[in-house]
């Protein structure tokens, strides 16, 4: 009984938390009114601003407690068939919850700093903190809910709440790439539910029940009684759909305009698990689908969608002139690798992209969040006018620098063992006619964001001035790196979880 | 009611719902077009009323009331409120990237395409309700191509709005509609999207000076 | 039997030439009554035709045949259309040949034959008019071809008598989404292949805008004459075969009697003459397009056509060809 509840508490907790704090801190601002006032004095972060870390710390305890008790199982439920975990959910929790500590972290910082320069006061801080809240706990929903119906309606909650969060600062830029950021996601998404309603339909004449033929694990067990030509078209509208959330074309327009508009701690949010979240909503999917089409059609839909991807990320990588940007396609080069691991679809390939999944949220949070201050600090986000940031900033720089090495690709850090792990199980799986061709358009890449970071980095300074990095923007920082190379050179405990994680994807 | 009066009453309302998608492809007066959208809206929200009432399902009648509110009064009076502009030309589509006699061949052949793609869907149950799938389909592929091809902020939204009524006529076509909590929360989901693309084009006056899309141009490579 | 189908056949062409100017004269009382003013009276078309038969034949210099022969033929390829189409009696010796594809044809021999007299004048205005005229029409006749089919489909023939026959004894297939959707599509076809507003202006000179009168400007006298009486005659069939399409009650079939026959012409006559009058009375409101917003309206109706031609194969209650 009280291992039951302790397992309801596990499961709600990650969704119920930001959803209270959302509350709690609309609340407040209802309360405030009046005319806004400055919080706290110049330079230190308010005290209100870190209580946003009681969510990572909800979410993570939730998945700490989870990870035991999903283990050897199918999954476990609460809320009727509502919210469910298995090993793939709780490997999702734990990469939200790290990326979600590490952005709020960064954020009494980035707000402290943003109040300084007059672009923000209390007021626009609680409505930071009632929308960053809210986001998470539909991303939070949208991993552990059962239902794709429910999943669907959390994926879509994510781009509506985070539109003001991509145009907070009214100005011509912010207005355009919100607009782009809700029109394309939401009329993308769209598609996504048509083939979800397609799946539906053909469930419902596959004789299951209403209540289950929107279930993920009901429909993972039936789907070979799905009609195949319905779910062929259910499963292109769903990649096509998921896939423009991902950041994978054809529907990928708003994602440079949304990351490099948006506050750095929303956009390392965005960019590390958002993405993530919803392809992870498309591998669901294409369990069901491999299993009424065999896995040749979804290979090819993803394989094809993955390589092209890659190559537009690459090509707009090497003429890049905005480090916010060059971050965003750096996100679409890592997730096209990802769907590349999830086309090959075998075991090993399933555990490599999860893996890289949880090491990109990491390095990305972290450069996002560097790219931020080194905003903030020069006041503008062109790389041809940031020169010399070692000599001047130094922890900054080797923050950000590191940061980007580890999206390289380089050793200590995870993606370097996960990316290695695509390539070998997509040559073991017979496709190396196109994993050679993403080896070259990685180098490409590699060779854009080396390049352009260096180009940052080093180089004379100048006559501008010095800058020290503050303790509370710098640990976070310190803290992803390291949690990064953690999991690059010992997955250790997590090793099972990874393995039963890419169980639940190949239906075995 | 007769099997024959229920599918006689179920393509009219399917004909009406796909004629007011081709008729916002016609039309240039926005404040017009959006009250096209509000008839369908209600022919809309009639496809469930049919269903409910000759499959005797009470619980579709209630969806189905829900809808008219929502796709046939709340939705069009929100894009009505965006059009109070202060200028004429901002409630005119002046210059659609693709002119309207185009766009209606275009719309022809999206209706062929609509047609050509649900063959496996009706094959699979060919039912009165099935058989009209196409209409769904057809409006989907109206409501991208008006997405992508109007230049004016308050057409994007109905562009997305056609898309959205065409994913839910096909729900209720294809399976009587999707369960109630998932109806509920596409519905408050679309609403919210809706209001958010109205504030937004507010502030897009106020920084740009008017709703035409053109004008987006400062984020690029 | 044969003997009512030829009378049939006689009452229709006859009804046809006699009543198109009626026709066209009630349709000017209508519209001038509803401007307040007093009008010229129903006949008054045909005092105009007596007047224009009256005078010197004159031909321009340098026409050649094809300026010649168009009057003429203008009016013998509607002259067999009206007694083609089943509008009187669906049963005649000749509905079996009635097929909905040879009618399309000849009213566009028709119009093809003015456009070549138009340009055959060599000038400026008479080469726009068939400009336009070819425009417009190569827009018209597959909207008129495919509102046919979408009717033919739940008949299963191209016959206008079968269409016509199967709708009486079915009507639900004319209030079905097909049956609304063509009668709308072929409402605008007609407006334009008879030059009504809004496509065109039969009552207008104006250079900008005319397009049936800038083909013919050049004649005069009985060729004018018959000129008039031809597009009097393709409008007063078209609005016919309207009415016999999508109002199909009253029409004689096989059977029936010489009563029949003459109420059937009554019928047709009140069918025709209120057609005329809606005709007359939307005129007074609408305003004719520009020139370039035509298409957009004629791409439109071929839409509606191409969705009623859909619309019946794919929603087919009664159909069965799938």
């Amino acid at each position: 009984m009280a291992s039951g509840t302790l397992t309801t508490l596990a499961l709600t907790a990650p969704v119920a938390v930001p959803a209270l704090l959302a509350a709690g801190f609309a609340l407040a601002e209802w309360r405030a009114g009046g005319p806004p006032h400055r919080g706290a004095p110049p330079g230190r972060p308010a005290p209100a601003d870190w209580l946003g870390l009681l969510t990572p710390a909800a979410i993570l305890a939730g998945a700490g407690r989870l990870a035991a008790e999903v283990h050897g199982t199918e999954g476990t439920f609460a809320h009727g068939r509502l919210l469910r975990a298995d090993a793939l959910t709780v490997w999702l929790l734990l990469t939200v919850g790290a990326v979600a500590a590490l952005a709020l972290a960064a954020t009494p910082a980035h707000l402290a700093a943003e109040r300084d320069a007059g672009r923000a006061d209390a007021r626009t801080g609680r409505r930071y903190h009632v929308l960053v809240q809210a986001f998470l706990a539909a991303m939070c929903l949208a991993v552990l809910a059962a239902n794709l119906g429910v999943l669907w309606v959390a994926i879509e909650a994510t781009t509506i709440v985070t539109a003001f969060l991509v145009g907070h600062r009214r100005t011509r830029n912010s207005v355009e790439a919100a607009w782009k950021y809700v029109v394309i996601c939401s009329a993308g998404i769209a598609l996504a539910l048509l083939g979800i309603v397609l799946l539906y339909f053909a469930a419902r004449q596959a004789g299951m029940s209403e209540a289950l033929a929107l279930d993920w694990p009901a429909l993972a067990a039936h789907a070979d009684r799905l009609d195949p030509a319905v779910t062929r078209l259910a499963i292109v509208l769903i990649v096509l759909g998921f896939g423009a959330k991902a950041g994978l074309v054809p529907l990928h327009a708003w994602l440079p305009d949304a990351h490099s508009q948006a506050p750095a701690p929303v956009s390392a949010l965005m960019s590390g698990v958002l993405l993530a979240v919803s392809f992870t909503a498309l591998l669901r999917c294409r369990t069901i689908a491999d299993a009424a089409l065999g896995p040749g059609f979804t290979r090819a839909v993803l394989l094809a969608v993955a390589l092209l991807t890659l190559a537009l990320a690459a090509a707009l990588l090497l003429a890049q002139r905005d480090y916010k940007r060059m971050l965003a396609y750096s996100s679409m080069e890592h997730m096209s690798l990802i769907a590349l691991g999830a086309a090959v679809g075998t075991p090993l390939a399933l555990r490599a992209s999860l893996l890289h999944i949880a090491g990109h949220g990491l390095a990305k949070t972290v450069a996002f969040c560097a790219a931020g201050r080194i905003l903030q600090q020069e006041g503008t986000s062109r790389i041809a006018e940031v020169r010399g940031l070692l000599a001047r900033s130094p922890a900054l720089a080797a923050g950000f620098g590191m940061a980007v090495a580890a999206l390289a690709g380089l050793p200590p850090f995870s993606l370097f063992a996960s990316e290695l792990g695509i390539v070998r199980a997509g040559f073991s799986a017979g496709l190396g006619w196109a994993v050679v061709p993403a080896l070259v358009l990685v180098l490409v890449a590699f060779a854009g964001l080396g390049t352009r970071s260096a180009g940052m980095l080093l180089g004379d300074p100048g006559d501008r001035p010095t800058v020290r990095l503050g303790a509370a923007a710098g640990a976070p920082l310190l803290a992803g790196l390291a949690a990064c190379a953690a999991l690059g050179l010992a997955a250790g405990p997590l090793d099972g979880l990874l393995s039963d994680a890419a169980a639940v994807l190949t239906g075995s | 009611m007769t099997e024959a009066l229920y599918t006689q009453l179920l393509d009219l309302a399917c004909g009406a719902f796909l004629l007011a998608a081709v008729v916002v492809l016609w039309l240039r007066e926005l404040t017009v077009v959006v009250r096209v959208l509000a008839v369908q809206g209600v022919a809309l929200a009639a496809i469930p009323l049919l269903i409910g009432w000759y499959e005797d399902e009470a619980a579709l009648l209630g969806i189905s009331a829900g809808l008219a509110l929502l796709r046939g009064g709340l939705l069009p009076y929100l894009l009505n409120r965006a059009l109070t502009g202060p200028r004429d030309s901002e409630h005119r589509e002046t210059r659609p990237l693709v002119n309207v006699a185009a766009s209606l061949l275009t719309a022809a052949l999206l209706t062929l395409l609509a047609y050509a793609v649900t063959r496996p869907l009706v094959a699979l149950e060919a039912t009165p309700a099935t058989r009209a799938l196409p209409v769904g389909f057809a409006v989907v592929l109206i409501g991208f191509f008006v997405l992508v091809t109007r230049r004016r902020a308050p057409s994007q939204v109905v562009g997305f709005l056609l898309l959205d009524n065409g994913i839910t006529a096909i729900a209720f076509l294809a399976a009587s509609g999707v369960p109630v909590i998932v109806e509920l929360g596409v519905s408050f989901d679309v609403l919210l999207a809706v209001l958010v693309l109205h504030i937004l084009t507010t502030r897009m006056r106020a920084a740009f000076g008017g709703t035409d899309l053109d004008e987006l141009r400062e984020l690029h490579d | 039997m044969s003997a009512l189908g030829y009378a049939a056949i006689a009452a229709q062409a006859g009804a046809v030439v006699v009543g198109a100017p009626l026709l066209t004269g009630w349709m000017r009382q209508v519209r001038a009554r509803l401007e307040g003013r007093a009008g010229a009276g129903t006949a008054q078309p045909w005092r105009d035709l007596r007047k224009l038969l009256r005078k010197e034949p004159i031909t321009a210099a340098g026409t050649g045949p094809a300026f010649r022969v168009a009057p003429a033929l203008l009016v013998a390829s509607t002259l067999v259309v009206a007694a083609l189409i089943p509008l009187v009696s669906t049963a005649t010796p000749i509905s079996g040949h009635a097929d909905a594809i040879l009618v399309v044809g000849l009213l566009a021999l028709g119009t093809v034959t003015l456009a070549l007299a138009g340009l055959d004048t060599g000038t400026a205005f008479g080469g726009m008019g068939s400009s336009r005229e070819m425009t417009i029409s190569a827009l018209v006749e597959p909207t008129i071809l495919l509102a046919v089919f979408a009717l033919s489909i739940p008949a299963g023939s191209t016959n206008l008598a079968a269409i016509i026959s199967g709708a009486a004894e079915d009507p639900a297939r004319l209030a079905s989404p097909a049956g609304l959707l063509a009668t709308a599509a072929l409402a605008v076809a007609v407006l334009a292949e008879t030059g009504r507003i809004p496509v065109d202006n039969p009552s207008t000179h104006l250079e900008l805008t005319m397009v049936h009168e800038a083909m013919v400007l050049e004649y005069a006298g009985p060729d004018l004459a018959l000129v008039e009486l031809g597009a009097q005659m393709r409008l007063t069939v078209l609005l016919g075969l309207q009415a016999s399409l999508f109002v199909p009650w009253g029409i004689a079939t096989a059977g029936d009697s010489w009563g029949s026959l003459l109420l059937a012409l009554a019928v047709l006559a009140v069918k025709v003459a209120a057609l005329g009058a809606l005709l007359a009375a939307a005129e007074v409101f609408w305003a004719k397009l520009r020139l370039f917003r035509v298409p957009e309206l004629l791409a439109g109706s071929f839409l509606l056509a191409l969705l009623a031609v859909t619309a019946s194969y794919f929603l087919g209650t009664g159909g069965g060809i799938l």
